[in-house]
């Protein structure tokens, strides 16, 4: 009887393995082709000043669709930037993140934004909009205009159509975000950088493998009959996705491996030898 | 072929091209992960059938330890043995590594699509008739605030809505309107995105607060509109009944 139950455990065993082989399939079609953003995990300084550094072609790129911004008034119909790809790249010190999307003219009033979820609250995606039901949290927002040529370290939260304007930039001696824009041939990149981890209570805290929540918006500062084409509200925007900094490798993962490999093969060989001892019996 | 571990592998076998092959020829294809637990529930009912008694047991589990123990197989049996001794061990080192290593993967997230709606909300009538009218007037309504995320044709494919996650709700889907009454709209347009509970996660959705911009009226109407324009019809307290 023992020897039945060895082998229904090796029958059970493996139907479990191969079925968690099996059923680990692909997404459907239409869905979209990233969920998150992996910010490699490298050595010595990052490209944070040359978005055509070839550090950022040894990383995988993860690419969002945007929408015009329709959730609140001003809307936009129809904006400019349709997708962007992102790429992410930390020593464990600093982060950076360099964005690419297609904006077929360079005007001084184009402009690029990333928003993080600040601690363990949750807060909605158009700048922490105030949620009727659910205690919000605050956002982070990191955001780059042509014509400043530098990055603004903005914060909001609880922000709603009749109350007042709670989307600001954080004070001077907080400010910590960089960020450089190179634009050539209809295509924008622009890198964003920071320390991971600043110690600010209004910043998001990278840690490495943790899961953040992020999103994008991009202005297209065209002049159109002398009006700027995209400002303020009227933006191309993504909904909440997520970035996580790689954690430094953990070799002992391998260890387990092994171990597991070795448990296996012992487990096979006990059951083999019983059977046969049984047969011979 | 006899006896019931070549009857159990001809069950599987059958059960298999069914859910995978025949079976979406008639509905939407299942997926893997189903496909999967259908399997395991055949495979459990076969085994539980097999070994009720003493000697069905032997006869189920004798050819699989004869196998296991290599004795009287040769040739293509005996390779297939030498693969399931292999293959098993590795399965089981790479599931450890799978299920220790850093996921790519980001938390998953079961958000409740239609959550239950405040108390307030709960059985209003629309006060407005379904006449020619308040259709046209509610399609008018549509257009102008709706369609760039639900889409003209109510299918949930406006133009803004490959950017958005979760996706527009498509109104055509006999599983979106056609499921809810009248006043579950009426609270979802008035108070948006933002007014879902916990549950339905607010902070994902871009459907926004239109009490700030169009009348109690003008939504009744535009509700009106949507089950004309998707063909669908509101659930009525009569049918629940």
């Amino acid at each position: 009887m023992e020897i039945k139950k060895m082998i229904a455990a090796l029958l059970g065993g493996l139907v479990v393995l191969g079925g968690a082989a099996y059923a680990s399939e692909p997404p459907p079609d239409g869905a979209p082709a990233s969920v998150s953003v992996r910010v490699y995990l490298t050595e010595g300084a990052l490209p944070v000043d040359d978005p055509n550094s070839s550090a950022w072609d040894s990383v995988a790129a993860s690419e969002f669709n945007l929408a015009p911004q329709v959730h609140w008034p001003n809307r936009l119909q129809e904006a400019t930037v349709k997708s962007v790809k992102v790429r992410g790249l930390h020593n464990e010190q600093d982060i950076a993140i360099l964005v690419e999307y297609q904006d077929p003219s360079e005007d001084a009033a184009d402009a690029a934004a990333l928003e993080f979820m600040v601690g363990d609250k949750k807060a909605h995606f158009a700048h922490g909009q105030e949620m009727l039901r659910v205690e919000g949290g605050p956002v982070n927002i990191w955001y780059w205009k042509k014509e400043n040529g530098k990055a603004i370290d903005m914060s909001a939260q609880g922000l709603d159509l009749e109350g007042p304007k709670k989307l600001r930039p954080q004070e001077e001696k907080f400010q910590n975000v960089k960020a450089t824009g190179v634009w050539s041939d209809g295509t924008w990149k622009v890198v964003f950088s920071r320390a991971l981890q600043t110690g600010e209570e209004q910043d998001a805290q990278i840690e490495p493998g943790n899961w953040t929540s992020v999103a994008f918006a991009f202005w297209d500062g065209q002049l159109v009959d002398g009006v700027v084409k995209e400002k303020g509200s009227q933006k191309a925007v993504s909904s909440w996705w997520y970035i996580r900094a790689e954690p430094p490798p953990d070799n002992s993962i391998f260890g387990y491996v092994v171990m597991g490999l070795l448990i296996a093969a012992a487990f096979e060989f006990f059951l083999v030898r019983k059977i046969r001892k049984g047969q011979s019996a | 072929m006899k006896g019931p571990l070549s009857t159990t592998a001809i069950l599987l076998a059958g059960m298999y091209v069914f859910l995978k092959f025949i079976l979406p020829l008639f509905t939407a294809p299942l997926p893997a992960s189903l496909i999967y637990l259908y399997l395991v529930l055949t495979l459990s009912a076969t085994m539980i059938f097999f070994t009720m008694s003493g000697s069905s047991l032997d006869s189920f589990m004798g050819p699989i330890g004869r196998f296991l123990a290599g004795t009287d197989v040769g040739g293509t049996a005996k390779t297939a043995r030498l693969l399931v001794l292999i293959v098993f061990p590795l399965l089981v080192g790479w599931q450890t590594y799978t299920r220790l290593a850093p996921s790519d993967l980001p938390p998953a997230e079961n958000r409740t699509i239609h959550p239950a709606p405040p108390g307030e909300f709960v059985g209003l009538s629309n006060p407005y008739p379904t006449n020619e009218q308040n259709i046209q007037e509610g399609k008018g309504i549509y257009a102008a605030n709706c369609s760039p995320c639900h889409g003209p044709n109510f299918d949930g494919k406006g133009t803004a809505a490959p950017g958005f996650n979760p996706p527009p709700a498509n109104f055509a889907d006999p599983g979106t309107i056609a499921q809810l009454q009248e006043s579950y709209l009426f609270w979802r347009i008035k108070k948006g995105g933002v007014g879902l509970p916990i549950e339905g996660m607010p902070w994902k959705s871009a459907m926004p607060r239109w009490e700030h911009e169009l009348s109690d009226e003008k939504i009744w109407k535009v509700i009106i509109g949507e089950y004309d324009g998707a063909g669908q019809s509101p659930r009525t307290w009569e049918e629940e009944e």
